[in-house]
C-alpha cells in the first residue's frame, strides 16, 4: 500500500501537469480571430435594397463596406454597414446589382441581385407615383379612369401585401444562409484526415521495406 | 484567420502557395513513419478547433493550436495543416481554394519558428515546459497575425489596423 501510494500520486501528479500544459499552449494558442466566413445577403423592398452582412458565427459586421457594382464592374455606390450588419440604398439602376462586402482584414463576401428582381421594382417605381395622382385629381370623371385607376391600385396593394408577407421569409432565407458547418461535414473532414494518415503510412512503410 | 478568396492580389497568392508548397515537401520528407499518427491527430484536432467558440466578452475566442502543431510536428506543421485547411475550405467554405497556400503559410511558418525556438525546452523541468509553451502558443499566434497583415498590406488595408484586428478581435 505504501510503496504505491507515491506512485499513485505521481502520475497523478504527471495528468494534472500535461493537462495544464495543454490548456497553457492551446489557450494562448487560442488568439482570436473569431470570423471564418463572412456572408451578405440582400433582397429587394419597394424600391429600396436591403442587405445585411454577418460573420459565420452570428456575429453582425459593423462597419462593414458595402460596394454596389453592376454588371460590368462599374461602382455605383458605397456605404457602411450598421452595428446591426445592415445596409439598405435605393435601386441606383435597372440592372443585375453585384453586392460585395469586405468586412476588412481579408473577408469578403459578395451577393447578385438577379435582373428581374431589380426590374419590377423598377418599373413599378416609375409606374407608382401616377396613380396616386390620379385618384387624387379625377372623382368627378367616374366611368373609364376609375377602372384603370384600380387595375393599378391593386397591383400596387398587391405588391405591397406580397412585401409585406414576404419580409419574414427574406429574413428567414437570411438567417438560414448563416448556419455554421453540419455533423456531417465535421465527421466527413476527420474521416478523410483518419485515411490520409493511412495513406501515408502505406506509402511510408513501403518505402522502409 | 482565413483570408476570403478575391481580396488578395495574384502575385501574393502565386508567392504564398510556392512557398506553402515548399514547406509541405520538407514536411512530408521529415515526417518519419512514426510521426505520421501524430500529424493525423493534430491535423484533426485543428481541423475541429477552429469550430468551438469560448465567449470572451464581448467577442468570442476560438482555439488556434498551430503554437502546439508547431511544437509537436516541426516542419510536418506544413502538411498537417494544408490538410486541415483545404478540407475546412471545402466542406466549411471557410477561406477558399486559391488563398490555401497563403493561410498555409500564415498558420504553418510561425509553426515551424516556434518548434525551433522552443522544441529544446519543452523537454526539460515542468516549470520551464510550462512557460516555454505558453509563449510558443503566444508568439505563434502573434506571427500568423503579423503573416496575415502583411499579405493583405499588398493589396488594400493597413498593416497593423489589419494585425491589431487579428489580435484583438
Amino acid at each position: 500500500m505504501l510503496k504505491y501510494k507515491p506512485n499513485y500520486q505521481n502520475k497523478w501528479k504527471r495528468t494534472i501537469f500535461q493537462l495544464l500544459l495543454f490548456l497553457a499552449v492551446s489557450f494562448f494558442a487560442a488568439g482570436t480571430a473569431m470570423a471564418h466566413k463572412v456572408m451578405v445577403f440582400a433582397w429587394v423592398e419597394g424600391d429600396t435594397v436591403y442587405t445585411e452582412s454577418k460573420f459565420s458565427g452570428g456575429k453582425k459586421v459593423n462597419k462593414g463596406r458595402i460596394i454596389v457594382y453592376d454588371q460590368q464592374e462599374n461602382r455605383l455606390l458605397e456605404g457602411e454597414t450598421n452595428e446591426k450588419g445592415e445596409f439598405s440604398f435605393k435601386v441606383p439602376e435597372k440592372t443585375t446589382l453585384k453586392i460585395v462586402l469586405q468586412a476588412g482584414m481579408g473577408h469578403r463576401a459578395d451577393w447578385t441581385l438577379p435582373i428581374e428582381e431589380s426590374e419590377s421594382v423598377a418599373s413599378r417605381q416609375m409606374e407608382a407615383p401616377s396613380p396616386a395622382v390620379a385618384d387624387a385629381e379625377k372623382p368627378q370623371h367616374q366611368v373609364q379612369p376609375i377602372s384603370q385607376i384600380n387595375a393599378e391600385d391593386i397591383q400596387s396593394a398587391i405588391e405591397k401585401a406580397l412585401h409585406k408577407e414576404l419580409k419574414p421569409l427574406y429574413k428567414m432565407l437570411a438567417e438560414s444562409r448563416n448556419q455554421g458547418p453540419s455533423v456531417t461535414e465535421i465527421f466527413g473532414g476527420i474521416g478523410y484526415i483518419i485515411g490520409l494518415i493511412g495513406l501515408a503510412a502505406y506509402f511510408k512503410y513501403r518505402r522502409k521495406n | 484567420m482565413h483570408i476570403s478568396e478575391g481580396v488578395l492580389s495574384g502575385p501574393v497568392l502565386i508567392s504564398g502557395a510556392a512557398l506553402a508548397f515548399a514547406g509541405t515537401a520538407i514536411g512530408l520528407k521529415k515526417i518519419d513513419y512514426d510521426k505520421i499518427a501524430h500529424a493525423g491527430v493534430l491535423a484533426a484536432a485543428f481541423f475541429v478547433a477552429s469550430l468551438i467558440h469560448v465567449p470572451v466578452g464581448p467577442s468570442s475566442v476560438h482555439l488556434i493550436l498551430n503554437g502546439i502543431v508547431g511544437l509537436i510536428l516541426g516542419w510536418g506543421a506544413f502538411p498537417a495543416i494544408l490538410v486541415a485547411l483545404t478540407l475546412q475550405g471545402v466542406l466549411f467554405q471557410f477561406g477558399g481554394i486559391t488563398t490555401l497556400g497563403v493561410n498555409t503559410l500564415i498558420m504553418a511558418l510561425p509553426a515551424v519558428f516556434c518548434y525551433f525556438l522552443f522544441s529544446r525546452m519543452s523537454g526539460k523541468k515542468p516549470s520551464i515546459a510550462l512557460v516555454s509553451s505558453f509563449a510558443c502558443g503566444f508568439l505563434s499566434v502573434l506571427l500568423s497575425a503579423l503573416i496575415a497583415g502583411f499579405a493583405l498590406m499588398f493589396t488594400e488595408e493597413d498593416f497593423f489596423e489589419v494585425a491589431a484586428f487579428f489580435l484583438f478581435y
